[in-house]
């Protein structure tokens, strides 16, 4: 029993690395532009198609094509910013909205289109191993993703916290009319917020290659927990989605050993409705940081 | 003050006006189907596949096979009756959803002139195009395998095994690996899910085989270690997954992952299209299923597989095969009505019998529909992953290869 329980919670915490890392994408646009990217699975699966082809191409390894998917979604997000988010963010929240979810419809059609609704998968050696530490497994795939999940998160916590530009994000994001009173150019920090939420999507698509299949509408099944974990862990709050990710992993997980498969999901709402009635504004309160 | 608040609240509106019209303009040019048209005389086939969205991959399939069929059977010299006249198919994209395939459905029958329509591969859309088929009086002939559609309808015609005869068929075949089976059973919650397994439960106890596990997840998981994880402490020896392909793939791997020994059945679906062995490689060796329909059942399944194969590069899959018999049924409904009037095709349809021939490619090889519109001789055939191909295996008088033991 006690070792079902564990083999539950390592499932969901590998898992919820995944989750935190599209969820710290989204949390981070929002906090410091201030919209919500409702495309933001949708470059999870770039990032998936990027990994995909070096490997089929080149025999480049997913985990190691992280150093291509990474920069070329940055370069992606901050020309996404530079040529449609600049131009709709005086505006009220529709046309924000409706860019973002107009971008989503464009990908995953355009991506329909260049690579078919076909399934792809990477098969690495690692795919199928796993380590064995008792009666438990963890998959080696999943320990990578996970493992490099949480240091890009650490490093994202780093960046923000000791370099100038990245003081600049959290300024910007906690008032951003007196940021730019105090010279900050919000439009360049802007654009590497853009950048780097993108990188990290890029990031999680390559981690879950070699054990996720990509599709064009792959990115619609992460998106919805990535959403969950950015309300749950207090909007605009890095470390709030990061935990609230990792919670909500094991939560599905546990929902899917302990009531039923088809509860996982339910599980995690129950989740995010009990905590929004005890703490309105996330797991973190009222703080973004 | 005033004016000027006007001003920019008018351009705001303007503004949102252009950017909700552009945004419908948009999802319009997305969902509009092509549609293929002839100026001669022609027959009216619908053909309602999901070419975009989750079941796209699919749907595409089907949608090469049901072209492929149209021209073989206008090839052959058409509808002789109707002074040759050929079959025309107007394709129409379900997108994998619901709600879109009774729009659809419906738009495609009151814009043209039908004979009959054939689809939708998944039972929950089907169920809804027949619905709607059904009010319009317009005959549809599908391979889904829901035992709902024979239920109350009267233009609704399934040539192929029901879910009940698949679920049957899979409790035979776990007795080839163990005389003892302990069966855990895992099924995403949708009507062909549910279907599917609610058959296997009913008809256990009367196969000898013991259910250890009855389980619905969430189709389109992203994880299916928790599932796996659960399979395992359930003690199971098989495993039956009553899932379409993502899902799958991600199952047969974790298991192996775990290093968990189950003998797997993963019905028919995603299971029996060559994707899934291309996802899977040599981890689908061994792996058994059941399939309405196999490439290599008859001298004409294999023909046509093989001019498949020179087209698209893979195997004829079991629901496209069926829809190039299903195909061939229509047209011999259209050649003994000697009429396009779909009520006339349906009249035709429901006094089809057939024993060779395209129209005959079934397991059994005989088709004739009972008053629920269901195949009287309809049976599943029970296929294993062999060198990258299927196999028939199961029952004896359709075995085209020995069972391979794993």
């Amino acid at each position: 029993m006690l070792e079902i329980l564990a083999q539950a919670v390592i499932n969901g915490l590998l898992i919820g690395g995944i989750y935190a890392l599209v969820s710290i994408g989204v949390t981070l646009i929002f906090g410091v532009v201030k919209i919500v990217n409702f495309a933001q699975g949708e470059f999870v699966m770039i990032g998936m198609y990027i990994s995909f082809f070096l490997a089929t191409q080149f025999g480049i390894d997913p985990i190691v094509s992280l150093a291509v998917s990474m920069p070329v979604l940055f370069v992606i997000g901050v020309l996404i910013q530079h040529f449609l988010i600049r131009r709709v963010l005086g505006l009220n929240d529709l046309p924000q909205i409706f860019l973002t979810f107009a971008l989503s419809l464009l990908i995953v059609n355009l991506s329909l289109m260049l690579f078919t609704a076909n399934y792809r998968t990477v098969h690495t050696w690692y795919s199928d191993e796993a380590f064995r530490v008792g009666g438990l497994y963890i998959p080696v795939a999943k320990l990578v993703a996970f493992v490099l999940a949480m240091i890009l998160s650490g490093a994202l916590w780093i960046f923000l916290h000791t370099t100038d530009l990245g003081k600049a994000m959290r300024a910007a994001s906690q008032n951003r009319d007196v940021a730019q009173l105090m010279g900050i150019n919000p439009n360049r920090v802007f654009a590497v917020a853009l950048g780097i939420a993108l990188a990290l999507a890029g990031a999680a698509g390559s981690l879950l290659m070699p054990f996720y299949p990509a599709y064009p509408l792959v990115g619609q099944v992460f998106v919805l927990m990535a959403f969950v974990a950015v309300v749950l862990g207090t909007l605009g709050n890095v470390i709030g989605a990061l935990i609230a990710s990792l919670l909500m992993g094991v939560a599905e997980s546990l929902g899917i050993q302990f009531i039923g498969a088809d509860s996982g999901l339910i599980v995690v709402f129950m989740l995010l409705l009990i905590t929004l009635a005890l703490r309105p504004s996330g797991l973190a309160g009222g703080r973004r940081r | 003050m005033k004016r000027s608040v006007r001003r920019t609240s008018r351009k705001q509106n303007r503004r949102e006006f252009l950017i909700k019209t552009g945004g419908a303009l948009a999802a319009a040019a997305i969902g509009s189907p092509p549609i293929i048209t002839h100026a001669a005389e022609t027959v009216n086939i619908g053909a309602l596949y999901p070419t975009t969205g989750s079941m796209a991959q699919i749907g595409v399939g089907c949608v090469a096979a049901a072209k492929l069929a149209v021209e073989m059977v206008n090839d052959a010299g058409g509808i002789k009756s109707l002074g040759g006249a050929k079959l025309n198919l107007i394709v129409s994209d379900v997108q994998s959803d619901t709600t879109v395939t009774r729009t659809e459905t419906d738009r495609l029958i009151s814009g043209n002139k039908l004979s009959a329509i054939h689809g939708c591969f998944a039972s929950a859309l089907t169920l809804i195009a027949s619905e709607v088929a059904e009010r319009a009086k317009v005959p549809i002939i599908t391979g889904s395998s829901s035992d709902q559609l024979n239920k109350g309808r009267t233009y609704t015609f399934t040539p192929f095994a029901r879910a009940s005869q698949f679920a049957k068929a899979q409790l035979q075949m776990s007795k080839l690996v163990s005389d003892k089976p302990k069966v855990a059973v895992i099924f995403e919650n949708t009507a062909f899910g549910t279907s599917t397994s609610n058959g296997l439960k009913e008809l256990a106890p009367d196969e000898g085989v013991e259910i250890v596990m009855f389980e619905p997840y969430s189709a389109g998981f992203t994880d299916a270690s928790p599932l796996v994880n659960k399979v395992k402490a359930s003690g199971a020896n098989a495993l039956f997954s009553v899932s379409y392909l993502n899902d799958l793939i991600l199952i047969v791997r974790t298991v192996k992952q775990v290093g968990l020994n189950v003998a797997i059945n993963g019905g028919s679906g995603g299971f029996v299209i060559p994707d899934f062995y291309k996802n899977v490689g040599k981890l689908a060796e061994g792996l058994q299923g059941v399939a309405h329909w196999n490439h290599d059942m008859s001298d004409e399944a294999q023909k046509v597989n093989a001019e498949y194969k020179k087209r698209t590069g893979e195997f004829l899959f079991e629901y496209a095969g069926g829809l190039v018999a299903q195909t061939f049924m229509l047209a011999d409904a259209l050649e003994r009505a000697g009429s396009t009037d779909p009520q006339k095709v349906r009249e035709a349809l429901s006094a089809l019998d057939v024993s060779k021939g395209y129209a005959a490619m079934a397991p059994g090889g005989k088709v004739k529909f009972g008053p629920d519109g269901k195949n009287i001789y309809g049976r599943p055939v029970g296929v294993q992953w062999q060198n990258g191909d299927l196999a028939s295996v199961f029952p004896k008088e359709d075995a085209r290869a020995p069972l391979m033991k794993t």
